[in-house]
């Protein structure tokens, strides 16, 4: 396994490399001079543009500039444009929500997902497997900005129970679960509800399958309850198909967080990236970037993993 | 977001009322599916709605009825009318057009780039299979929506560059079936006959290949539209799509973000058309796969 694991860090190196030329050459090629997002417009006439340029590095040949820009990136040293802080510290800070609310919508769509699929897959084609099916389609078919709204219509105008933006309270720090829950329920809910729908219904396909092979017939035949045939034979030979899909499903998270946060007013790595590249924040955008391809790298090599686990046939040398 | 990355869950076997019969012709057993009737009926609606929006659209999308500010939904206004006295009706269906056009032209785009991808990798493997590949492992691992959201932020937001965004983040499912389709059909016996007559490589693909895959393809546009129609909609939203004042869905719901307890009705019904031509894009592509092949990875 540890060698396996290795190999494939090394076969993402070229990726990343990829992405962030791919940034680099959009971040050149996108019209407008960063420079003048940092003076304000009443003195951009007398302002001495070139000795700023110089200051951010902006004068010199592209490939050096890519060059200096990663070495900076990758010691910390790289800051961003506006706020003059290290790009990886602001990432860094940006991470905690997101991982936050992203590990809360996963769990809570894995934990309601595959109850429902299996009720669903137990009785298919009956009324209740219809009903699922239809809440299912009807759950891709919804926008999740939308549904955020009717969420903060409905609990912070309305009944006032829940706050609508932010991550804690003004002044508070720091991540004490009795402060922050309020915060998390409504972008976790809504973020859980942009993939619950296609995990259900892949769990249940998964489970249709299982339920009609042959061990799971000589497991019932040999008298086993309905509950060991379900748990020993049925959900564990089922959960392969289904880890695929939340592996795949992780770039969908991460661009949903982005449309959360920016809802929602948290404070994460979707909201970093968008203001960055609104302002041109040529260092935040390369770094959001980078740690953005970085997570979908890891999570695709933590599905693969995880198969081995579930699977013991299943061997990487 | 969107689905872009998941192939759609297979079904193990048909439900007991499709069953038209293995043999019966697709469209026969596709009008006998419930779910793509009802798909195929909000469709034709919403269609005939934004193709005839100058006649059925009660007011213009701009003419602001400003003693009408906010007025709640009424005879006045059916739908209700917004912050600057606009009829929200008038506007949805006029945004019916921006948004449905969007939706579809982003996602043949898409599906016409996946075509050639997948059909000249499939066709020619090799280097040209592995690189193109290689190209679609690395998109398809990536957050799209983000990228496209960086693009649209750093070049300015406008509709071609929406649509060429949507179609760039969203070719390679489609690339990668029509590869398979490619790969499969070039090994028949069809495919050696017309080489031995001479037929080009050209040739073989536009007049013998192409013609087998306008299921795939046609399936593919169906169902991408949705997700086109959510990307384009969540874009517009953030300030990054369509701007104002062409209306979209995602842009009028957007103008109501901030009226939400004096006007629940701007955002409100914007968002159920979206719902709606979501889902009935995805009934129809659904309900067209299983009338074909209920066992297609799409």
């Amino acid at each position: 396994m540890g060698p396996y694991i290795g190999r494939r860090l090394l076969h993402a190196i070229p990726i990343l490399v990829g992405v962030t030329v791919l940034t680099f050459a959009v971040l050149v090629a996108a019209p407008g001079d960063p420079v003048f997002l940092l003076i304000a417009p009443e003195q951009q006439a007398n302002a001495d543009v070139g000795a700023l340029r110089a200051e951010l590095g902006l004068n010199r040949p592209l490939p050096v500039q890519y060059g200096v820009m990663m070495a900076a990136l990758l010691t910390g040293r790289l800051r961003s444009f506006q706020e003059r802080r290290p790009t990886l510290a602001m990432t860094a800070e940006a991470l905690g929500p997101t991982a936050l609310l992203g590990g809360l919508a996963l769990l809570l769509a894995v934990v309601l997902a595959v109850p429902i699929a299996l009720v669903s897959a137990l009785r298919p084609y009956s009324p209740l497997d219809h009903l699922v099916t239809m809440l299912s389609l009807l759950g891709i078919a919804l926008p999740s900005f939308w549904f955020a709204l009717v969420l903060i219509f409905l609990f912070t105008d309305r009944l006032a129970w829940l706050p609508a933006s932010g991550l804690r309270p003004a002044g508070a720090t720091g991540y004490a679960p009795a402060l922050i829950w309020p915060y998390l329920v409504m972008p976790a809910v809504v973020l859980c509800l942009s993939i619950l729908p296609l995990l259900v219904r892949y769990a249940r396909s998964a489970l249709l399958e299982t339920l009609h092979e042959e061990h799971v017939l000589v497991a019932r035949a040999k008298g086993l309850t309905a509950a060991r045939v379900l748990g020993r034979h049925v959900l564990r030979n089922s959960m392969i198909p289904v880890v695929t899909v939340i592996g795949l499903l992780i770039p969908n998270l991460l661009s949903g967080a982005l449309v959360v946060e920016t809802i929602f007013a948290i404070p994460g790595l979707g909201r970093l990236a968008v203001t960055g590249a609104l302002g041109r924040d040529y260092p935040v955008v390369m770094t959001t970037t980078l740690v953005g391809a970085v997570l979908v790298v890891l999570t695709n090599l933590a599905t693969d993993v995880s198969y081995a686990l579930l699977d013991p046939r299943i061997r990487f040398d | 977001m969107t689905a872009d990355t998941v192939p759609a869950a297979r079904e193990t076997a048909l439900p007991p009322r499709d069953r038209a019969g293995p043999r019966a012709h697709p469209i026969r057993r596709l009008a006998r599916n419930p779910r793509s009737v009802l798909g195929a009926v909000i469709l034709t609606a919403l269609g005939v709605t934004a193709v005839l929006a100058p006649l059925v659209a009660p007011d213009a999308p701009d003419h602001a009825h400003f003693l009408d500010r906010l007025a709640p939904p009424g005879v006045a206004h059916l739908l209700g009318a917004d912050h600057l006295g606009r009829d929200v009706l008038s506007r949805v269906i006029w945004a019916s057009r921006t948004s449905l056009l969007i939706g579809v032209v982003s996602a043949a785009a898409a599906v016409a780039f996946g075509l050639l991808l997948g059909g000249l990798s499939g066709f020619f493997g090799g280097w040209v299979d592995v690189v193109i590949m290689r190209t679609t492992d690395v998109v398809l691992a990536f957050p799209v929506f983000f990228i496209a959201v960086m693009f649209l932020a750093l070049f300015g937001p406008s509709v071609p560059g929406l649509v060429l965004v949507l179609a760039a983040t969203s070719w390679p499912p489609s690339a990668r079936l029509v590869r398979a389709e490619f790969l499969r059909l070039r090994q028949r016996e069809f495919v050696t006959a017309t080489r031995a007559l001479g037929a080009s490589s050209l040739r073989i693909m536009i007049r013998h290949l192409l013609p087998n895959v306008v299921a795939v393809v046609v399936i593919s546009v169906t169902l991408r539209v949705g997700l086109a129609i959510l990307a384009e909609a969540s874009l517009s939203y953030l300030g990054l799509g369509v701007q104002p004042p062409t209306p979209s869905w995602g842009n009028i719901i957007a103008d109501g973000r901030d009226y939400l307890l004096t006007g629940w009705w701007i955002s409100l019904f914007p968002g159920v058309f979206v719902l709606l031509a979501v889902l009935a894009f995805n009934l129809v592509g659904d309900g067209i796969r299983d009338a074909f092949d209920p066992k297609m990875q799409l």
